[in-house]
């Protein structure tokens, strides 16, 4: 394996890490009401 | 909470004009269909498919889509900001440069100035233009968003910021060029280079221009019209970071097969397949969001153009990703089955996300309710109808020529001649050029329904509230 | 954190688009257009090329045509040589299209005579009946500017001499888009390499007696499809010679369709297949002993 495509791999698997925490971060269980919380203010009047 | 004073005027004016330069895209789109079955309609040199195919493109992206983003967004930021414009005095001007862009790139179009680039065609004075107008527009949304009242975004308003940095990012490096006069002038790009950068912008000014906006306006408009959330705000995000990541890499998939190097069109293709994802997220959240409204299917016409609308965009999103593998684009591509494709998203998606959100800002901006709801059902139905036979004509066209460009005898010579496979198309551009005539009924219909709404009077319910600040 | 933070989330968006930006739209510069993709026998366009090159993109030709050459066999085998990235060097920018409605053209230089590009580009439909290319007789009464050429020679960075320069005073636009038509994918010499030999003895599988009438007008349509928009419906012949009484044995004739005459403008047409030849060839003879086509 030359050096170019080990670098592509620990790019591809950063990358997947990166999403990983994204999903991880979005739907932690502390997030659930304040994430949804958008949503629910959109059906204020305005 | 007191309601701030919103700018309405400004919101109307944008969507009169984008409807007038929707009208023209559509009647120039019809003139051009005509021209495609019988050569005796160009009229050279100003009236020839050439020249007007451009024009009909750029009316309407620019005219049509980017106007009634304009509105929409100008809109929904003060909504979900809570707080008026930044400055009402920088939107009139924007306003007044639309126009004056919009005019100038039908002219300098027909007058044949025309740098190839597909959906890029203007020649660089124009092109500032554009570049000043979407700075002016920029800036304005930005700020409006850096004094909201609401402390966390909505969904909508991160889509609007993403397209903001995307077009302008696209749009400046693909226009790079060096001025020979002041309407010719050659890309700083060469070649293999020219094609690779013009398909990055070419493929993501679908989707900073013509998904993200609509998305954000679907994801606005949505739950406004039911009265119910959205299924999911964060898988909604998670939607947002997928889409805006995913969509940079695919620009190569118009470039398969061609001397692209072969690893740009392999990440092309794979992300190509990957964008079914997200892209299907924004489906499955509205179609989950309508959860036991389904009914209001019937009830709401409103509802009627979302869901159409953002079926499509899912079908649009499965059908594009398959045209996207090598195998597949060897036969389907540079035939007519590729326009079938463009439209199913500029006149499913995008026209009818666009007309939902017209329909529903009439109250709200222009004073008065819908003039006749079955009329709007109308619209609905044969905009519908025009543009199903519009795409069905063209895929089913291509999958006949490219068999016919395809087909082999058992010598190993090629069966047809390219006049005969061109011959054989004749039939479904006659179907195509009556989609798009039932499909410009669709918008006469509309403009009429706009017409008597905006002329019967103010509801007295909704002057009073005017009266008020509150709409 | 960025969902309160309009300005963070704006950067961070653009870091995530910029990835995929950075990867296969700013990287291939290192790569695309350098040495490695350098054919020597690609040249810049001459300013009468260019000239034509410009009109190209004037009247948007390439809403149409298409300029490159896939490698597949149906492809290659109807157009030429699959398109290679060094031959595009000069294009400022790419023309390449995206859509057929009439055929590719990153071959057709060399592969007609300047008289065909000329009365095709007049009037299409005189030519292919069925066309519906629109008439661009008008581009004969357009001059050409040869202060502007060199600015845009100059632009360019292309290589001219003022006889180049000088020769465009009387030239046109028609001349100018001529002129690049047969520059067109014509640099490499694609079509020596790719010409096929005829070998052992050519015989006729078709007999001497006339055809039947069900045969007659298939080998007759076969003729109006390739042949008579040089050589005339009735043979009678038009930017190419009259084809009754011209009385070529049939290998020789076969010979002449398969391989074409380069120098004469006739193109070849060893796509037909031979059995198709073998009609075309049949065909003339018939008209030729029956006086009716």
């Amino acid at each position: 394996m030359d050096l170019a495509s080990l670098l592509y791999l620990l790019v591809t698997f950063g990358l997947f890490v990166v999403f990983a925490l994204i999903v991880f971060r979005t739907y932690r269980r502390k997030n659930r009401t304040k994430g949804e919380a958008p949503k629910y203010r959109m059906l204020d009047d305005d | 909470m007191e309601k701030p004073k919103y700018h309405t005027d400004i919101v109307r004016s944008f969507i009169n004009w984008s409807i007038l330069w929707g009208v023209v895209a559509v009647v120039v789109g019809v003139i051009a269909s005509l021209q495609m079955v019988n050569a005796d309609l160009n009229y050279p040199p100003y009236f020839t498919f050439g020249r007007l195919r451009p024009l009909h493109t750029n009316a309407g992206i620019y005219g049509w889509g980017i106007g009634t983003i304009f509105a929409m967004f100008l809109y929904i930021v003060q909504r979900l900001c809570k707080t008026p414009l930044w400055s009402l005095g920088l939107a009139k001007f924007q306003l007044w440069l639309f126009n004056a862009t919009i005019i100038a790139a039908a002219v300098t179009l027909l007058l044949g100035f025309n740098t190839t680039h597909e959906y890029h065609e203007l020649e660089w004075p124009v092109d500032i233009m554009v570049v000043v107008l979407w700075v002016a527009f920029s800036v304005n949304i930005i700020m409006t968003i850096m004094k909201r009242k609401e402390e966390q975004m909505y969904i909508s308003l991160w889509y609007m910021m993403a397209a903001i940095i995307g077009i302008a990012i696209l749009y400046i490096i693909n226009g790079l060029t060096v001025p020979v006069s002041a309407f010719k002038s050659y890309s700083i790009f060469a070649g293999t280079n020219s094609a690779n950068v013009q398909w990055w912008f070419g493929h993501n000014a679908v989707a900073m221009a013509l998904t993200a906006p609509p998305l954000a306006m679907f994801y606005y408009f949505l739950p406004k019209s039911t009265g119910v959330p959205i299924y999911s705000h964060r898988l909604s995000i998670i939607a947002f970071w997928s889409l805006i990541f995913m969509y940079l890499w695919t620009g190569a998939h118009h470039l398969l097969w061609t001397p692209v190097p072969d690893w740009i069109q392999t990440l092309a293709m794979a992300f190509s397949i990957m964008l079914i994802a997200p892209s299907w997220g924004s489906v499955i959240n509205g179609y989950l969001s309508m959860n036991g409204q389904w009914h209001q299917m019937r009830d709401n016409y409103l509802v009627k153009f979302l869901i159409l609308g953002i079926t499509f965009y899912g079908l649009q999103t499965l059908q594009g990703p398959m045209q996207a593998i090598r195998t597949f684009s060897a036969f389907i591509h540079f035939t007519d089955w590729i326009p079938g494709h463009i439209h199913m998203g500029t006149m499913g998606w995008v026209s009818m996300i666009s007309f939902a959100g017209i329909y529903y800002l009439l109250p709200r901006v222009y004073g008065r309710e819908v003039y006749s709801i079955p009329l709007a059902n109308l619209h609905f139905w044969l905009i519908l109808v025009g543009q199903l036979i519009w795409s069905v004509s063209m895929w089913v066209a291509g999958v006949v020529q490219a068999g016919m460009w395809n087909a082999m005898n058992a010598d190993g010579s090629l069966t047809y001649t390219f006049m005969e496979t061109m011959v054989e198309m004749y039939p479904y551009w006659w179907a195509r050029a009556g989609g798009g005539l039932i499909y410009l009924l669709g918008i006469l219909v509309f403009i009429y329904n706009m017409y008597m709404t905006v002329n019967k009077g103010e509801d007295p319910s909704l002057a009073l509230l005017k009266a008020e600040g509150r709409v | 954190m960025w969902e309160k933070k309009p300005i963070l989330l704006m950067l961070l968006a653009t870091a995530t688009i910029l990835v995929g930006t950075i990867v296969t739209m700013v990287l291939p510069f290192l790569w695309v257009n350098t040495e490695a993709d350098r054919i020597a026998e690609v040249v810049p366009y001459t300013p009468l090329q260019q000239e034509g090159r410009d009109v190209y993109m004037r009247e948007g030709c390439n809403n149409c045509h298409t300029q490159t050459v896939r490698p597949l066999v149906a492809e290659v085998l109807r157009y030429g040589d699959y398109s290679k990235s060094g031959e595009f060097v000069f294009d400022r920018p790419f023309l390449w299209g995206s859509k057929r409605t009439g055929p590719d053209l990153a071959r057709v230089g060399g592969k007609y005579p300047d008289a065909w590009h000329y009365q095709h580009m007049d009037s299409a439909r005189s030519m292919v009946p069925k066309s519906n290319m629109p008439d661009y007789v008008w581009l004969r009464d357009n001059p050409l500017d040869p202060e502007m050429s060199r600015r845009k020679m100059a632009v360019l960075g292309f290589p001219y001499t003022q006889e180049q320069m000088a020769a465009l005073e009387d030239k046109n636009e028609m001349d100018a888009i001529v002129a690049y038509m047969q520059k067109l994918g014509s640099d490499i010499p694609w079509r020596q390499s790719a010409r096929t030999e005829v070998v052992g003895e050519l015989t006729n599988p078709y007999s001497d007696n006339d055809a039947d009438e069900q045969t007659l007008a298939a080998w007759r349509q076969l003729f109006l499809n390739n042949c008579s928009a040089c050589h005339g419906n009735n043979l009678e012949g038009g930017i190419g010679p009259e084809l009754v009484g011209a009385n070529y044995d049939d290998s020789t004739l076969f010979q002449i369709i398969y391989d074409g005459i380069p120098a004469g403008g006739m193109p070849d047409y060893a796509s037909l297949g031979p059995d198709r030849i073998w009609q075309l060839v049949n065909y003339i003879k018939q008209v030729d002993r029956s006086g009716e086509p």
